[in-house]
């Protein structure tokens, strides 16, 4: 344990300034993450930026949308009737998420930019070119059966273990950030990089840059939404594969659909291709199974997670079955 | 006089638990007190080239920092393997033999100062390449030498006979993984010295080997070296024996010439005190058309330690539950660069499950309900040893289990019990697990007020020992279970064995028993010698004693209390007892049915029942008995279907070592399970008519959810644990 300088904020622009000041800063909400990655090493910040008094707490329903504060907590998030009944993958997929206790500590912001459950990033005694650039990634030969499948790259295939960013990106959602260079909004999806060849850049986020709020639209296929995740154990897990669907439908035809994968990539894997081939179909067995297919097109299996490919078809194939009201 | 033994009676240290006030080993308000920090290896095999302390003694706090360099050589250098379980002495020399072990000690003023100069400790390393993985590395299994614990080889018969005659054969082959114990308290110790004399707050299962083990590794007197364990947050073999953390911390107290606490993290907690092996186990079974067994052959491999040979997965029921008359037992090892293999909650669990797995595909082959294949193949007398006496109450377990479970409505076709996408399963396996009970002593002092206290050098390690000792007081007594206070966990306390074993309910509750009626005794010949008394006269054998009280069986009217007596005494009584049950281990037994539902869609296998039946004896307390056969039946569905030690193979180290990545059942994983005790005396096995009950659930429940994962898809997953991934492979 290394002694740090903890500061509370007391207005969003203080916190910037505060955390973009020096290069050894982190922002604490909750602490869930920030405390672990502390007491493992993983991360030691100088100076430590508590935002809960600066940033948003609120749920704020807007016409055709909601804003939510990255302060709130994922608790109060999943508990919110309008977000119960409207975005029900959004709920369904906090609700997966991590146990009660931390889903009552745990922000909105905070959980976007959880890092990694990579057992290689999160020990300090092995390599990781995300943790310390250029040292290596024992992944990609060691121990990967939770890894990704898509998006990685031969210096590191992690996975990004959010389940609820899963949700927001079948929601096209956008985050709300203020940072050194003043408010920005960014789609959901463009928020997390991939690794490429520069793993350790994990978001597109400035440093200093602070998540103020999420806006989530809250269109009819976002009421028809759902959220599944497969797990090793029935609670209190990350995900080896989940899949977020949203879904409007005319008769049995799709109208439109948004499909977004957990558990398989350093980001919320949009899979457009399977939407494509689902948008103006029936939703028939052949269809499901097609659109199963293509999702995974591209994948780029490992040694232990193989598996992973067929795992993502199976739930996708389920949970549009879920939302098309049996088939 | 049973009174109370037998009674659900709530656990006499519940209250002091739940609202905090019980004090655990790391708990202690020593004062003065400074910290200790270990500094363990990040390379699994090779040597220290160099360490460097400097940077961590500049910092603020830091009172020393021991290492290779500065520590004096211990007294041992090669250990026997009891109290030991590792023989591997560290920080004496720069080899290093396993990830995680132990290299330098801070100790500071504050944890987190020792924790800040224990991450700046320098170490170099010569790394070689590790051998890790028991699949990997089967082509190096060999057979250890004959007194090998846990190695059995045994031959019955003509096993090749028996399965040649056989009209039906299965030949198979399971795989487990590597397991750890994971209690919730890490273990701690607590060293406080008084000149030459050495007091250890400690988290163990035996303050007895602690004691031992500690002044032997010191140079000391037995004497001079007092273990005190008031409570333990569970243990599951991981704290049975001692590990280094333990004499490392003592030492170091001394040097430093002041109380330290050394807690091991978490992680830490992976690497220090043991784990359970991967096993392989092939088994061949055969049997006749109507489901006679012909003949069985069991063979495991099991990784160990390079400093610890040790076959940590014995074979126990497989030479002793069924009518086989042709068998064959073998056990082999690979020697890998891991620490020492140790009992794990309990170790003959995955051979048991095994067994069971594979007679479950003999029943498949036979179509043979899979309770009557049991039944078939039923002896009341152990073929292992046929000599023994013993009760053996298995059948019961069947049939109440079946019974309580609906076992007679199961729909036999694989997959024909489907409720939308889910599959749902039965399976049922029998459960048998060997007891090790031992030697130990108690005192039991009855004072003026009527009270009493009985004190026994044994250890609660969760299990309701507490409890047990004042039900088994009282009735010894015939006092109210309220009068009687139970203190344990001091070496000052009379001998008690390690807690483990399942041995602790039994061995200390007939020393208890003996304790209590000596005292009785004493106190019924105070009050029949005293004219005072209206006992005077009495014939000793006349006098009964219930709930406090003295009078003559005859005449329930002539008596007075034990206040009384010892009031006129005007001194308290106090009288020692013993028991030696080191001759009367032998089996316990279960059944346990289980219900799963498998989803069609992502293989995801979930228990939605589960019915534990035991034959463990008679039951001294059926609520902390209930308690114990939850918490094995727990760990088998955590084995079964979650936990998984994942070793990353280049470099030796252990990437699940957290909570978060080595998956423990959490409650939505454990449903509803109903225990059913058979509840009749063994009589043979001691007089209170009990055997040992903590891990039988632990041996059959995984196996009996592995066939209801079969039967509710058809395909027969083999690897533990049975994970959504090895589930798909099969459909694919």
């Amino acid at each position: 344990m290394n002694e740090i300088r903890y500061v509370r904020a007391s207005t969003p622009a203080q916190a910037v300034a505060l955390a973009s000041a020096e290069p050894d800063t982190a922002f604490v909400a909750g602490g869930t993450e920030l405390t672990n990655l502390m007491r493992d090493g993983v991360q030691v910040p100088g100076l430590v930026v508590d935002v809960n008094r600066v940033a948003e707490r609120g749920i704020e329903w807007q016409p055709g949308r909601v804003r939510i504060g990255a302060l709130a907590r994922m608790a109060e998030v999943a508990r919110d009737t309008g977000v119960r009944h409207r975005l029900p993958v959004v709920s369904t997929a906090l609700l997966a998420s991590a146990s009660g206790q931390v889903r009552n500590m745990a922000s909105i912001g905070g959980n976007l930019l959880q890092r990694t459950r990579c057992w290689y990033y999160r020990d300090t005694a092995l390599p990781c070119n995300a943790r310390v650039p250029g040292s290596g990634c024992p992944a990609l030969a060691g121990e990967n059966r939770w890894h990704a499948i898509f998006g990685g790259s031969e210096s590191c295939i992690r996975v990004h273990p959010s389940d609820l960013a899963v949700a927001l990106t079948a929601l096209d959602a956008t985050v709300l950030t203020q940072g050194p260079g003043g408010a920005r909004r960014l789609p959901i999806e463009t928020l997390h990089r991939l690794p490429g060849d520069a793993p350790h850049r994990e978001t597109v986020l400035e440093h200093g840059e602070l998540v103020v709020a999420v806006e989530v639209p809250a269109t009819a296929m976002a009421a028809r939404s759902r959220y599944r995740k497969v797990r090793d154990r029935a609670s209190f897990e990350f995900a080896l594969v989940s899949v977020a669907v949203a879904l409007e439908l005319r008769g049995r035809t799709v109208r439109d659909v948004r499909i977004a994968l957990g558990g398989v990539a350093p980001r919320p894997w949009r899979a457009r291709e399977a939407e494509d081939v689902l948008r103006g179909e029936r939703l028939t067995d052949a269809a499901v199974a097609a659109a199963g297919a293509v999702a995974v097109r591209g994948a780029v299996p490992r040694e232990h997670n193989a598996f992973k490919l067929d795992l993502v078809s199976r739930t996708l194939a389920g949970v549009l079955g879920e939302l098309g009201g049996g088939r | 006089m049973s009174r109370y033994v037998g009674k659900p009676l709530h656990r006499v240290d519940g209250w002091a638990k739940v609202t905090g006030q019980a004090r655990y080993a790391a708990d202690q308000p020593i004062p003065d007190l400074a910290y200790g920090v270990l500094v363990t290896s990040t390379i699994a095999r090779g040597r220290i080239r160099r360490i460097d302390s400097a940077a961590a003694l500049a910092t603020p706090g830091v009172l020393g920092v021991y290492t290779h360099e500065n520590l004096p050589r211990f007294a041992e250098q090669s250990p026997s393997w009891v109290p030991y379980a590792q023989t591997l002495v560290p920080m004496q020399g720069t080899e290093i033999r396993h990830g995680g072990q132990q290299v330098a000690i801070v100790v500071a003023e504050s944890f987190e100062q020792a924790t800040r100069a224990a991450g700046l400790v320098r170490v170099d390393y010569d790394a070689e390449q590790p051998t890790i993985g028991l699949v990997e590395n089967l082509s190096r299994a060999y057979t250890p030498p004959d007194g090998t614990p846990g190695a059995l080889q045994l031959r019955r018969g003509d096993p090749a006979a028996g399965l040649a005659g056989a009209a039906v054969r299965v030949e198979v082959e399971y795989r487990t993984s590597i397991n750890h114990h994971n209690p919730i308290e890490p273990s701690a110790t607590l060293a406080v010295w008084k000149g030459d004399d050495l007091t250890l707050y400690e988290s163990t299962q035996s303050i007895t080997f602690t004691q031992d083990a500690v002044a032997r590794m010191l140079g000391l007197p037995q004497e001079r070296v007092r273990v005190v364990t008031p409570y333990l947050g569970g243990g599951f073999g991981c704290k049975g024996f001692v590990w280094p953390h333990t004499y490392l911390t003592a030492a170091v107290a001394r040097l430093v010439g002041r109380p330290v606490k050394l807690v091991l993290t978490r992680a830490q907690q992976y690497t220090s005190c043991g784990h359970r092996p991967a096993s392989v186990q092939r088994l061949r079974v055969g049997a006749a058309r109507d489901g006679r067994l012909t003949a069985i052959t069991h063979a495991v491999t099991s990784h160990t330690s390079r400093s610890d040979i040790i076959q940590f997965n014995p074979i126990a029921a497989t030479q002793s539950v069924y009518a086989v008359p042709h068998l064959e037992i073998a056990s082999q090892v690979v020697e890998v660069d891991l620490g020492t293999t140790i009992a794990t909650r309990p170790p003959s669990g995955p051979s048991n499950e095994a067994l069971e797995m594979a007679l479950d595909e003999l029943s498949w082959a036979l179509e043979m309900d899979p309770v009557a294949l049991r039944l078939r193949n039923y002896t009341d007398v152990d073929p292992s040893a046929p000599d023994r006496p013993q009760s053996r109450f298995l059948r019961e377990c069947y049939t109440l289990g079946a019974e309580r479970f609906g076992w007679p409505r199961r729909r036999p076709a694989p997959g024909s019990m489907r409720r939308g996408e889910l599959l749902v399963g039965w399976g049922m396996a029998g459960a048998q697990h060997n007891w090790h009970p031992g030697v130990a002593q108690a005192t039991v002092r009855i004072s003026t007020d009527g009270r009493a206290r009985v004190t026994c050098g044994t250890q609660d390690i969760g299990t309701g020992t507490y409890t047990i000792m004042v039900q088994v007081a009282a009735d010894g007594l015939g006092v109210r279970p309220e009068d009687v206070r139970a203190v344990l966990g001091d070496t000052r306390f009379p001998p008690a064995p390690s807690s483990s074993g399942s041995a602790t309910a039994t061995t200390v509750g007939m020393a208890v028993r003996a304790a209590a009626r000596a005292t009785r005794e004493k106190v019924v010949g105070l009050a029949v010698a005293d004219p005072r008394s209206p006992l005077y006269g009495a014939a000793p054998d006349e006098v009964a004693t219930v709930d406090g009280r003295l009078f003559l069986r005859a005449d329930p009217g002539r008596g007075e209390s034990y206040r009384q007596v010892l009031g006129r005494h005007g001194a308290s009584v106090e009288a020692s007892g013993g028991a030696d049950l080191s001759a009367n281990a032998g089996p316990s037994y279960g059944a346990a049915f289980a219900e799963v539902q498998v989803s069609g869609v992502t293989g995801e296998v979930r228990v939605t029942r589960l019915v534990c039946a035991v034959d463990a004896g008679r039951v001294l307390n059926p609520a902390t008995a209930r308690s114990q056969a939850l918490g094995g039946a727990v760990w088998a569905i955590g084995a079964a279907l979650t936990e998984h030690t994942l070793v990353d193979r280049r470099y030796g180290r252990i990437v699940t070592a957290n909570l978060a990545g080595y998956l423990v059942p959490v409650e939505a994983d454990v449903p509803d399970i109903d225990v059913i005790f058979v509840d009749k005396p063994a009589p043979e096995a001691n007089e209170l008519g009990a055997r040992g009950l903590g891990e039988v659930t632990a041996t059959g429940a995984g196996a009996a959810i592995a066939n209801a994962v079969y039967h509710a898809t058809g395909q027969r997953v083999r690897e533990f644990p049975i994970t959504p991934d090895k589930v798909l492979a099969g459909w694919r």
